[in-house]
C-alpha cells in the first residue's frame, strides 16, 4: 500500500521565503514558504516550460519560476507572466498542488485532498535531517516502518528519540529526527553521524 | 591588481566575489582555459609555473593560490575570521578544507564539464564526504544561533567554500540532502555587494519585482 503522508523535511530547515525540493514516492515536488509564513507543496513543474519551480524564487506571497518568471500564488493560480505584462492569466494556468502540513515540526505531504492525519510525534523536537544511503536502514524487523521511536543512551543520557524515515530511491533514505525535550541536540546530531555511518557499513546500530 | 581570470573557473569566481564584497576592484586579463588551454602555455608557465589559475599581480607581488589571494584582499578586515588564535585556526581548517572541495566537487565538475579525465564516481563520493563533514558543523552552528562557518560573520572561510559547495550539482552532486548548507549558501547570496557567475544566481527575491514597461 503506498503511504499517503510522507515526511519532508523539518520547519525548521525551511524558513519564510525560501523554496525547497522535496518529493512524494518518486514525484518531484517544489516545497515553499510565504513570507507570511504559509506553506505550499506543488509538482515540481512550471506550466510554461516545465523547468523545475524548486529552483524558483519567494517573493512575498508569490514563488516565481527562475527561468521566465511566471509568478504562482499560494493557490497555485499563476497570477503574472512577465512577458506578457497586460495579460490576466487564464485560470487553467496553476501550479498541481499537493496537500502539505506541518506537525510537531515535521513538513508532511499527500496528494490533494488526502484524508486522514498525519503521524503523531507530540512530545518531540525537531533535530535534523540527514541522508542515509544504505540498503539496511529498514533493517530485519524494521522493514515497512516509516517511524521508528524509543529510547536510546547518548552521551551518557537517555534520549527519547524519534526517526522518521523518507524512502528517497532505492538504498537512500531521508532521516528526520527528533528527540524529547531536554536532549543534548549536538549529541543527538554526532550520534546519527555515527549511526549513518554504522549503517552504511552494513552494521545494524 | 591583475586577476589572471576565467569566467567559468570557480576559483577565479572566488577572488573575484571577495573582492567584490571589499570593494575592491580588480583588472582583469582573461585566459583562455578551455578550449584554448592557455595557462598550460608557455607563456603563462612563465608567470605561474605551475599552470593553473586564478594569478593574482599586484606589483611585484605574483600569487598563484586563490586561497592566499582572499588572505590578501581581506588582510586586516572583518573577513579574517578574528584574531583569537582558535578563530585563526578554524578559517585555516576551512581554507585547507576548501582545496578538498576542488579536489572532489570541482573535479567533479570539471569532468562533466570540460571532459577532464577523473575517477567520477571517486570524486563525487569525496564530494558527498566533504558535504555531509560540512552539514554536520552547520546543524551544530545553528544550534548555536550562527549560520557562518567560523565566527559571528561571515569570513574568508566561508568564501573559499562557497564556489564548490555551490557549483556541486554541474559535477551531479545534489545539494538537496543538506539543508543547513542550502541556508548558508543562501546567507553568502544574501551579502551586500555579492556578484553572480554562470551557474551561481543571485536571490532574486532580495529585489523588488521589475515593474512592467
Amino acid at each position: 500500500m503506498t503511504r499517503a503522508w510522507v515526511a519532508n523535511g523539518l520547519s525548521r530547515d525551511l524558513p519564510a521565503g525560501v523554496v525547497m525540493h522535496g518529493a512524494w514516492h518518486g514525484q518531484d515536488l517544489a516545497i515553499w514558504r510565504s513570507a507570511s509564513g504559509q506553506i505550499a507543496a506543488w509538482k515540481d513543474r512550471c506550466q510554461h516550460r516545465g523547468m523545475r519551480l524548486s529552483h524558483g524564487f519567494v517573493r512575498g506571497e508569490t514563488l516565481s519560476c527562475i527561468y521566465h518568471g511566471w509568478v504562482y500564488g499560494t493557490s497555485g493560480a499563476c497570477g503574472r507572466i512577465p512577458a506578457h505584462p497586460g495579460l490576466v492569466p487564464p485560470s487553467a494556468i496553476r501550479a498541481e498542488a499537493f496537500a502539505c502540513c506541518e506537525k510537531d515540526g515535521v513538513i508532511w505531504v499527500a496528494p490533494a485532498g488526502t484524508e486522514g492525519d498525519v503521524p503523531d510525534l507530540a512530545g518531540l523536537h525537531p533535530v535534523r535531517s540527514l541522508t542515509v544511503e544504505a540498503a539496511g536502514i529498514e533493517a530485519p524487523g524494521l522493514t515497512g516502518m516509516e517511524i521508528l521511536q524509543g529510547s536510546v543512551m547518548i552521551a551518557g543520557q537517555t534520549v527519547a528519540l524519534g526517526l522518521v524515515l523518507q524512502s528517497l530511491a532505492a538504498g537512500r533514505t531521508a532521516v528526520h529526527a527528533l528527540c524529547g525535550g531536554g536532549g543534548d541536540v549536538v549529541a543527538v546530531s554526532r550520534w546519527l553521524e555515527d549511526l549513518r555511518r554504522r549503517l552504511e557499513r552494513g552494521v545494524a546500530a | 591588481m591583475i586577476l589572471y581570470d576565467y569566467v567559468l573557473s570557480a576559483s577565479c569566481y572566488k577572488v573575484r566575489l571577495m573582492a567584490a564584497l571589499l570593494g575592491v576592484r580588480l583588472d582583469h586579463v582573461a585566459v583562455d582555459f578551455h578550449p584554448g588551454r592557455e595557462h598550460r602555455g608557455l607563456a603563462f608557465r612563465a608567470l605561474n609555473p605551475a599552470g593553473t589559475i586564478p594569478v593574482l599581480v599586484d606589483g611585484d607581488l605574483v600569487l598563484t593560490e586563490s586561497t592566499a589571494m582572499l588572505v590578501y584582499l581581506a588582510h586586516g578586515t572583518a573577513w579574517m575570521g578574528g584574531d583569537t588564535a582558535v578563530a585563526q585556526a578554524q578559517v585555516q581548517g576551512w581554507l585547507a578544507f576548501a582545496a578538498r572541495l576542488g579536489a572532489s566537487l570541482g573535479m567533479a565538475r570539471l569532468h562533466d564539464m570540460l571532459l577532464y579525465a577523473a575517477d567520477i564516481a571517486a570524486v563525487r563520493r569525496d564530494g558527498v564526504a566533504c558535504l555531509r563533514q560540512m552539514e554536520a558543523h552547520l546543524v551544530e552552528r545553528r544550534f548555536a544561533g550562527a549560520i557562518w562557518l567560523v565566527g559571528d560573520g561571515p569570513s574568508i572561510a566561508d568564501i573559499a567554500c562557497f564556489p564548490s559547495v555551490m557549483l556541486a550539482p554541474d559535477g551531479g552532486v545534489s545539494l538537496d540532502d543538506y539543508p543547513s548548507v542550502r541556508l548558508w549558501t543562501r546567507a553568502v547570496r544574501s551579502l551586500a555587494g555579492f556578484i553572480e557567475m554562470p551557474g551561481i544566481h543571485r536571490l532574486h527575491e532580495l529585489k523588488p519585482a521589475p515593474e512592467a514597461v
